[in-house]
C-alpha cells in the first residue's frame, strides 16, 4: 500500500449526442438539453466508466467516444490505484454489475458519481446526474421510458473486473 | 466505547450525551461498494478503533479495511477528527480481498455477477448473461441492446434515438447542417436497426409525437393533423421518409415540382389552393415559433394539400392555357380575351396571377378573364379536380376560418403578389371579401362548383360577356360595379345562376340590365365593387404603362387597343404593331 502522492481525479464529461442533443432536444422533447452527457472517472492514468458491460476501463480519451465534452477536475485522492481496484471490483460485483444498468437511473453518471465521491468526496456535476430526470419530466421522455429502459450504451473498453 | 458502539448504535446518537466517557459520539456512515452501515464511534478516537468497529460490523480482519475519506487514505494511527470525520458524514470502506488475485473475503465472488464484456479475459461469461449485451454479442436478453452496443453505432442509437423522432421537414435543414458537419453520424444513426425499427413502428412513433404538449394544441387547432397522424399509410410514408434523407430530398423535389404542375393550372383552383398556404404559412409560422418547429403540420399540411393536388395534379396535367399566349388561349375564349397574362407579363399564370385575374381587365368583369375562363373550364372537364379540393377536410375549415376571419382572409389576398401592385384590386376584394367567404361556405354555391354542367353554363356567361366586350365596350363600363365583384365569387355562384339569359343578345338596356343583374347576383347580391365606372384608361392603366415602357407611346392607339383586345398586352401590342409598321 504506498501511497505516491495525491493522484489527480478527473471528470470526463462526453456528449454522446455529438451537438445533436443542444439542437434538436427542444424540438423533440420541448426542452434543451445542452447535451446527452456520458462521464467517466480519470484517475492514475485510466478512464473508467459504467456501460451496458459493466464497469469498464480504457486509456483516457480511449472510447470511441474520443476527446470528452468536457473535463471537470474533482481534485486529488490517496486512494492508489490497488485500492482502486479492489473497490472497483466490489462495485461491479454488486452495484454496478452490468445487468444494474439502466439508461436512466443507474447509469455511467451514477457511477462516476459515486467513484467520484469515494475518490475525493465531492460530487459530479449536477446538470449530469439531472439529465435523466429531466428528460423524463418531458411527455416526450415519459412516452420514451420504456424504450429507454432497454437501452445502454456501453462505449467499449475493458472490462474491470478480472482484467489484472 | 466499544461496547456502546457496538452494542447499540441507535442509542447514543446524540452527540451531547456523555454516555461514554470519552467525548461524544458520531455516527458515521460506512459505504463499501456493497453497502453501507452506521457506525456511532466516539469523537475523538482513533484510526484503529474505527477499524475495530468495522471489522466487527463487516466481518472482516482490520488490516483488510481501507478507510477513504474526502480522497484520503485513513492510516491507523490518524484520528478521525483529524480527518474532519463528524457525525453524518460517509467514510468509504473497501475491504482488501487479498493482496495479489481475488480471494478470500466475501467480496470476491468468483461468480461475479458482473457481466463481463465476452472480450475481457477473464471470468467466465458470467453467471449473468443477462447482462444487457456484450460487445461480443452474448444474447441480449430485451429487445434491441445488441444493436447499441455495437460499436460507435450504440451511442448513435441514443442519440439516433432523438433523430427518429418526429422532425421532418423543419428538421430537415437542421439535419443537414448536422450532416456537415459529421457527416458520418446521420447514415450510422440511420442504419442503426435500432432506430430503423423504432422508426418502422408507426405507433411508437404516433406516441411519441402526440405526447408532444405542443403537439396535442397543434392538433386541437387543426384536426387534420391528428387525421394525419392516425393514418398509418401515411406515417409510414413519413418516417420511410425521416429514414432515408435522400428520400426525404426526393419528396421535397417532388413537392416542389406538383407545385410547379399547380401553377399551370388557371386561376380559382390555384388561388384558393395558393390561399390556403397563405394562411398555412402563417400558421405554421406562429406554430413553429411556439415550440421551435412543428414538422408534422407542416409535414402534414404540405404533404396533403401537396399531395392531393399533387396527385390529382400529375395524373392529369392541365393545358398550360397561359402557354403561348395566342395559340392556345384563342381557343377557349373568344377573340381578344386571350390569355391576358397578367400586368407581370408573364405567359405563365404562376402564383403571380393565381386567379388569372388581370388587373386592367378588372373592371371588364373580371370573370371575364380568361383565367378564370379556363379554370371554369378545367374544372367542368375536370369535376373530380374540383370536388377533391373542396372535399379535402383542411379545406372546409379554412374556409370557414378564413370567413370567420375576414381580416385574415384580406391579409392574405393583400399578400398575394398578384394583388400586391394593385391597391384597386385590393379594395374591390377586401369589399368583397366577405361575400366571396360566405359563398365557399355555401354549399350550394361549392356544389355548383363540382357541377360540371353548372360551370359550363358559367363558362357560357363568360364567353357571352367578351364577345359583348369587344363588340360593345361601351357597354362595359357600366357592367364595371357588377363585375368586379364578381370575380372573387368566381366559382361561388349561387343555383339561381340566370343560365338562361348570358348570351342572349338582347337590346342594349335589357342586356345590360340582365348583365347587371347576373353579376350582381353572381356575387351574391354583393352590391356595386368599389370599383364604380372606371374609365377604360383607368381600368388599363397597367396595361397602358406597360406599353409605354415598351415604346409604345402613343397612348391613344394603346387605349384603343387594349379595349379592343379587352385588356391583353399581347393582343393589344399585335394590334398596334399591325396597324404601325414599326
Amino acid at each position: 500500500m504506498d501511497q505516491s502522492g495525491p493522484y489527480p481525479v478527473k471528470l470526463y464529461i462526453y456528449d454522446v449526442s455529438r451537438g445533436m442533443a443542444r439542437a434538436l432536444s427542444f424540438q423533440m422533447i420541448g426542452k434543451h438539453l445542452e447535451g446527452i452527457w456520458h462521464t467517466a472517472i480519470v484517475v492514475h492514468g485510466k478512464e473508467y466508466f459504467f456501460g451496458g458491460a459493466g464497469i469498464g476501463s480504457c486509456p483516457p480519451a480511449g472510447t470511441v467516444l474520443g476527446e470528452p465534452d468536457s473535463i471537470v477536475d474533482l481534485g486529488s485522492t490517496e486512494v492508489n490505484e490497488e485500492i482502486l481496484r479492489e473497490y472497483l471490483k466490489s462495485l461491479s460485483e454488486s452495484t454496478f454489475s452490468g445487468d444494474k444498468y439502466n439508461l436512466l437511473e443507474h447509469n455511467c453518471n451514477s457511477f462516476s458519481s459515486d467513484v467520484a465521491h469515494f475518490l475525493t468526496d465531492k460530487k459530479i456535476p449536477s446538470y449530469i446526474t439531472e439529465l435523466p430526470s429531466d428528460v423524463l419530466s418531458t411527455p416526450f421522455g415519459q412516452a420514451l421510458r420504456p424504450f429507454l429502459d432497454s437501452m445502454s450504451i456501453s462505449p467499449g473498453g475493458n472490462s474491470v473486473t478480472g482484467h489484472r | 466505547m466499544a461496547e456502546q458502539g457496538a452494542a447499540d448504535p441507535g442509542n447514543n446518537n446524540n452527540n451531547n450525551k456523555p454516555e461514554d466517557s470519552e467525548g461524544t459520539i458520531i455516527k458515521v456512515t460506512v459505504k463499501t461498494p456493497k453497502d453501507k452501515e452506521e457506525i456511532a464511534i466516539a469523537e475523538d478516537a482513533s484510526v484503529t478503533q474505527f477499524k475495530e468497529e468495522i471489522s466487527k460490523r463487516f466481518k472482516a480482519k482490520q488490516d483488510q479495511l481501507v478507510l477513504i475519506f474526502a480522497g484520503k487514505i485513513l492510516k491507523d494511527g490518524d484520528s478521525l477528527s483529524q480527518h474532519g470525520i463528524k457525525d453524518g458524514l460517509t467514510v468509504h470502506l473497501v475491504i482488501k480481498t487479498a493482496h495479489k488475485a481475488a480471494d478470500g473475503a466475501s467480496t470476491s465472488a468468483s461468480s461475479s455477477t458482473s457481466t463481463q464484456a465476452g472480450s475481457s479475459s477473464t471470468s467466465s461469461p458470467a453467471a449473468n448473461p443477462t447482462s444487457t449485451s456484450a460487445p461480443s454479442g452474448s444474447a441480449p436478453p430485451s429487445t434491441q441492446t445488441p444493436n447499441l452496443l455495437t460499436g460507435f453505432g450504440d451511442l448513435a442509437g441514443l442519440a439516433g434515438l432523438g433523430m427518429g423522432s418526429a422532425n421532418f421537414m423543419e428538421l430537415q435543414q437542421q439535419m443537414q447542417r448536422q450532416l456537415m458537419s459529421n457527416p458520418e453520424m446521420l447514415s450510422q444513426i440511420m442504419e442503426n436497426p435500432l432506430v430503423q425499427n423504432m422508426m418502422s413502428n408507426p405507433d411508437l412513433m404516433r406516441q411519441m409525437i402526440v405526447a408532444n404538449p405542443q403537439m396535442q394544441q397543434l392538433m386541437e387547432r387543426n384536426p387534420e393533423i391528428s387525421h394525419m397522424l392516425n393514418n398509418p399509410e401515411l406515417m409510414r410514408q413519413t418516417m420511410e421518409l425521416a429514414r432515408n434523407p435522400a428520400m426525404m430530398q426526393e419528396m421535397m423535389r417532388n413537392q416542389d415540382r406538383a407545385l410547379s404542375n399547380l401553377e399551370s393550372i388557371p386561376g380559382g383552383y390555384n388561388a384558393l389552393r395558393r390561399m390556403y398556404t397563405d394562411i398555412q404559412e402563417p400558421m405554421f409560422s406562429a406554430a413553429r415559433e411556439q415550440f421551435g418547429s412543428n414538422p408534422f403540420s407542416a409535414l402534414g399540411g404540405n404533404s396533403e394539400s401537396g399531395a392531393q393536388p399533387s396527385r390529382t395534379e400529375n395524373r392529369e396535367p392541365l393545358p398550360n392555357p397561359w402557354g403561348p399566349p395566342n395559340s392556345s388561349t384563342s381557343s377557349e375564349s373568344g377573340t381578344g380575351t386571350t390569355g391576358s397574362t397578367s400586368t407581370t407579363g408573364s405567359t405563365n399564370p404562376s402564383v403571380s396571377n393565381p386567379l388569372g385575374i388581370n388587373p386592367g381587365s378588372l373592371g371588364n368583369g373580371m370573370f371575364n378573364s380568361p383565367g378564370m375562363q379556363s379554370l371554369l373550364q378545367q374544372i367542368s372537364e375536370n369535376p373530380q379536380l374540383m370536388q377533391n379540393m373542396l372535399s379535402a377536410p383542411y379545406m372546409r375549415s379554412m374556409m370557414q376560418s378564413l370567413a370567420q376571419n375576414p381580416e385574415l382572409a384580406s391579409q392574405v389576398m393583400m399578400n398575394n403578389p398578384l394583388f400586391a401592385g394593385n391597391p384597386q384590386l385590393q379594395e374591390q376584394f377586401r369589399a368583397q371579401l366577405p361575400v366571396f367567404l360566405q359563398q365557399m361556405q355555401n354549399p350550394e354555391a361549392l356544389s355548383v362548383m363540382t357541377n360540371p354542367r353548372a360551370m359550363q353554363a358559367l363558362m357560357q356567361i363568360q364567353q357571352g360577356l367578351q364577345t359583348l366586350q369587344t363588340e360593345a365596350p361601351g357597354l362595359m363600363p357600366s357592367l364595371v360595379p357588377g363585375g368586379a365583384p364578381a370575380v372573387p365569387t368566381g366559382g361561388g355562384v349561387p343555383p339561381e345562376n340566370p343560365a338562361s339569359s348570358p348570351s342572349s343578345t338582347g337590346t342594349n338596356a335589357a342586356q345590360q340590365q340582365l348583365m347587371q343583374q347576373m353579376l350582381q347576383m353572381f356575387a351574391g347580391g354583393g352590391g356595386g365593387g368599389s370599383a364604380t365606372t372606371q374609365t377604360p384608361e383607368m381600368r388599363f392603366q397597367t396595361q397602358l404603362d406597360q406599353l409605354s415602357a415598351m415604346g409604345f407611346i402613343n397612348r391613344e392607339a394603346n387605349l384603343q387597343a387594349l379595349i379592343a383586345t379587352g385588356g391583353d398586352i399581347n393582343a393589344a401590342i399585335e394590334r398596334l404593331l399591325g396597324s404601325q409598321p414599326s
